[in-house]
């Protein structure tokens, strides 16, 4: 008797406890389950013609140091960059732990380690990201630094390591990696075409790079589509045209949708800002912040594959994308990039430029060769510009419409430098051309 | 007693709680794994007696090409023996009439036209044009220009064309394309079987027909600048299985939309 009630209280008890197991499965699992689903609707909604995630949010510059020097390499056939992802999709990566932070000389040593490829990001990205993006739960779930730089170390026999730097603390931190091999990176490395000596340079608002010759880079033309508002209030306001309240004030035409959603836009300089007052929530993760970001942007442009993730504050939740041509980003005459995202209590915001590159044609001039960043600073000192005043420069293209064709656009390379939050051409700081010669 | 009672029907009522939640767990798991639409278009397809071999569903990559007019043909029209020519500066084609036609039959018109267009003297940089089904009418046999590491081109700048009469080959119209240029890097096309099911999903298939051929080929976009772009396009061969009528449908392979030849006003097959 005793005993079948002991069977009895037993068996009650382990049904307790595999309920209460059970139950926790599918808690978390039901989590898992629509948090994975809601992704998988976001793709496909946003269908397939869609330039990928991982396109937009990645390294644009590819650094290799080969034992001797350290170079800029770019393949015109064929993104490095892209290809190099590709190779780490097969990686297993484990946790992240950080090396050191806050010191400069180290960090200095660490992006110039020798026999080493780098992959920089034009703004920095989290690891969860990271994660996401090579879909490495690993990395998913683990602390969400933040980085900029992928360091790859060539000699795979002696460090299993891949490295994540990052600029604006100095702070370095180490994945082990395994199923992994250096050999087919460096394959990729040695088929570049395009390959300009660089030093990274410590300077007072970041890492800079800086070519230490001067640079040969391509002339490119491009067709480009310009759009009409109305291709716009169709794909922002989800609803026939005939809700909307049109009003116009000189070249400026302003678009509302039933008090929540705007569309304003300056035919003059042809950028647009809209605004969706029904949008109020705020990304409760860097993730989430990078995702929804890319979404908006890729809603208002996917032509050719050229937008990258270029600028993230997280702090004002804002996000630019520009667009780039051979890793080097393209500067038009918005100070906002191609394409820039700001999230807030109030509503979200997107201003947007209603011209995109759409066909790339031959161009009519070949190459133009730049100066060294080391004259482009001098030219920049006599024009009355320390080294200290200068928050970044780059290497990019500027964006000029031709006057006989007006739907075909010529890609000019020169240098680009940001002072006191305005990013100008060297000619207009200096009166100088950035040519050499 | 009553606390023993107590105690079974518990036991019931959790063993059937579990029972519960275990069959609901796994529900959840299937559906994860069950969102594949596209095998369902094929089934469908089927259904509606669309025939097609086994789709390939590898999705490559391709670029964007550009090229210039040139004039290589006219500059090395003196290579030509036993044919007359005319030049066409502004379609730049070489017209040619053979001063010995060529007597073919259906079955080895292919086979005689692949041998004489290996000689330099009957035709210019005939090693890189080749064979192309998908164009060729009873009355035309096509060739189209293939670079060696880039693939075919299915255009009227790269064509070679022969026109047949009452089973002789009396000559040929040649463009020709000097200089292709890489002018992106390159990006991901859409695989055979994506385009098969976005032309179904365009209502571009009718029923009771069969696909008997799909080719990627590069095939020209616009022209801007002076220079001629061509991207990667799917070339699908439609027969009605009653009428046995082919038609040819182009799909865009980078973006994967069809091109309406009505739109473009463009001809590729011409």
């Amino acid at each position: 008797m005793k005993f079948s009630r002991l069977i009895v209280q037993i068996l009650l008890v382990f049904a307790v406890i595999t309920s209460v197991v059970l139950s926790y499965f599918i808690w978390t699992n039901t989590a898992r389950y629509q948090r994975g689903r809601n992704v998988d609707v976001t793709t496909t909604e946003s269908d397939k013609n869609k330039i990928p995630i991982n396109q937009v949010i990645s390294p644009t510059q590819v650094i290799w140091h080969d034992g001797t020097d350290q170079r800029l390499i770019y393949n015109n056939e064929e993104n490095i960059s892209f290809s190099v992802q590709n190779v780490m999709n097969d990686w297993k990566f484990d946790r992240v732990t950080r090396v050191f932070k806050k010191d400069g000389a180290k960090y200095q040593k660490t992006i110039q380690k020798h026999n080493a490829i780098q992959l920089v990001y034009p703004t920095a990205i989290t690891v969860r990201t990271l994660g996401y993006l090579l879909n490495s739960s690993t990395l998913k779930h683990s602390t969400d630094y933040s980085f900029n730089r992928i360091i790859i170390n060539l000699n795979d026999k002696t460090d299993k390591n891949i490295y994540l730097a990052n600029d604006s603390n100095y702070a370095v931190y180490k994945v082990s990696v395994r199923d992994a091999a250096a050999e087919p990176i460096l394959k990729l490395a040695k088929k570049a075409n395009i390959d300009l000596k660089v030093r990274l340079n410590l300077m007072k608002h970041g890492v800079f790079t800086f070519y230490t010759e001067p640079i040969k880079m391509r002339t490119y033309s491009y067709v480009i589509d310009e759009k009409q508002d109305r291709e716009y209030t169709t794909a922002l306001f989800d609803s026939n045209s005939d809700d909307l309240v049109t009003s116009q004030d000189g070249d400026v035409y302003t678009y509302n949708y039933s008090e929540t959603k705007r569309l304003i836009s300056d035919h003059d300089k042809g950028e647009l800002t809209f605004y969706d007052y029904t949008d109020t929530s705020v990304p409760k993760n860097r993730l989430a912040f990078y995702q929804r970001g890319y979404n908006k942007a890729v809603n208002l442009q996917s032509s050719v594959s050229n937008l990258r993730l270029y600028d993230a504050d997280w702090n004002d939740k804002d996000l630019v994308f520009r667009e780039y041509v051979e890793g080097f980003p393209i500067f038009k005459k918005s100070q906002f990039g191609s394409i820039k995202i700001s999230f807030s209590r109030n509503g979200t915001t997107e201003h947007f430029l209603n011209k995109v590159l759409e066909v790339p044609v031959p161009s009519s001039n070949s190459e133009t060769t730049l100066k060294s960043t080391t004259s482009i600073l001098k030219g920049l000192d006599k024009a009355g510009y320390s080294v200290n005043d200068i928050q970044d420069i780059q290497a990019g293209y500027q964006w000029e419409s031709e006057s006989e064709n007006q739907n075909v656009v010529d890609l000019t390379p020169t240098y680009y430098i940001k002072i006191d939050n305005h990013w100008r051409p060297y000619q207009d700081w200096t009166n100088e051309s950035a040519e050499e010669g | 007693m009553d606390f023993r009672r107590i105690e079974i029907i518990f036991l019931i009522v959790f063993v059937s709680l579990d029972v519960f939640l275990l069959l609901s767990f796994r529900n959840s798991q299937q559906i994860v794994t069950s969102s594949s639409t596209n095998t369902s278009t094929v089934s469908e397809m089927r259904k509606r007696d669309i025939s097609f071999g086994k789709l390939d569903t590898k999705s490559g990559s391709a670029y964007y090409l550009g090229s210039k007019p040139n004039d290589a043909l006219v500059n090395n029209v003196g290579k030509l023996r036993d044919q007359e020519f005319q030049y066409d500066e502004s379609s730049h084609k070489l017209t040619s009439s053979l001063n010995t036609p060529i007597t073919v039959t259906k079955d080895n018109r292919v086979k005689k036209i692949n041998e004489f267009i290996k000689k330099e003297s009957n035709v210019l940089f005939g090693t890189q044009y080749k064979y192309s089904p998908q164009q060729s009418t009873s009355s035309q046999i096509v060739f189209s220009q293939t670079d060696k590491d880039l693939g075919e081109v299915y255009d009227k700048t790269a064509q070679l064309t022969f026109t047949v009469n009452d089973d002789k080959v009396t000559g040929y119209t040649q463009t020709y394309i000097h200089d292709l240029m890489i002018l992106h890097e390159k990006e991901a096309t859409k695989s055979e079987k994506d385009i098969i099911i976005n032309l179904y999903a365009n209502s571009e298939i009718s029923n009771n027909s069969k696909i008997t051929y799909a080719n990627l080929a590069y095939a020209k976009l616009l022209e801007a600048k002076g220079s001629t772009i061509y991207i990667p396009v799917w070339f699908v061969t439609i027969q009605n299985r009653d009428s046995k009528v082919n038609s040819l449908k182009k799909v865009n392979a980078f973006t994967g939309n069809v091109i309406k030849s009505s739109t473009t006003g463009e001809d590729y097959s011409e």
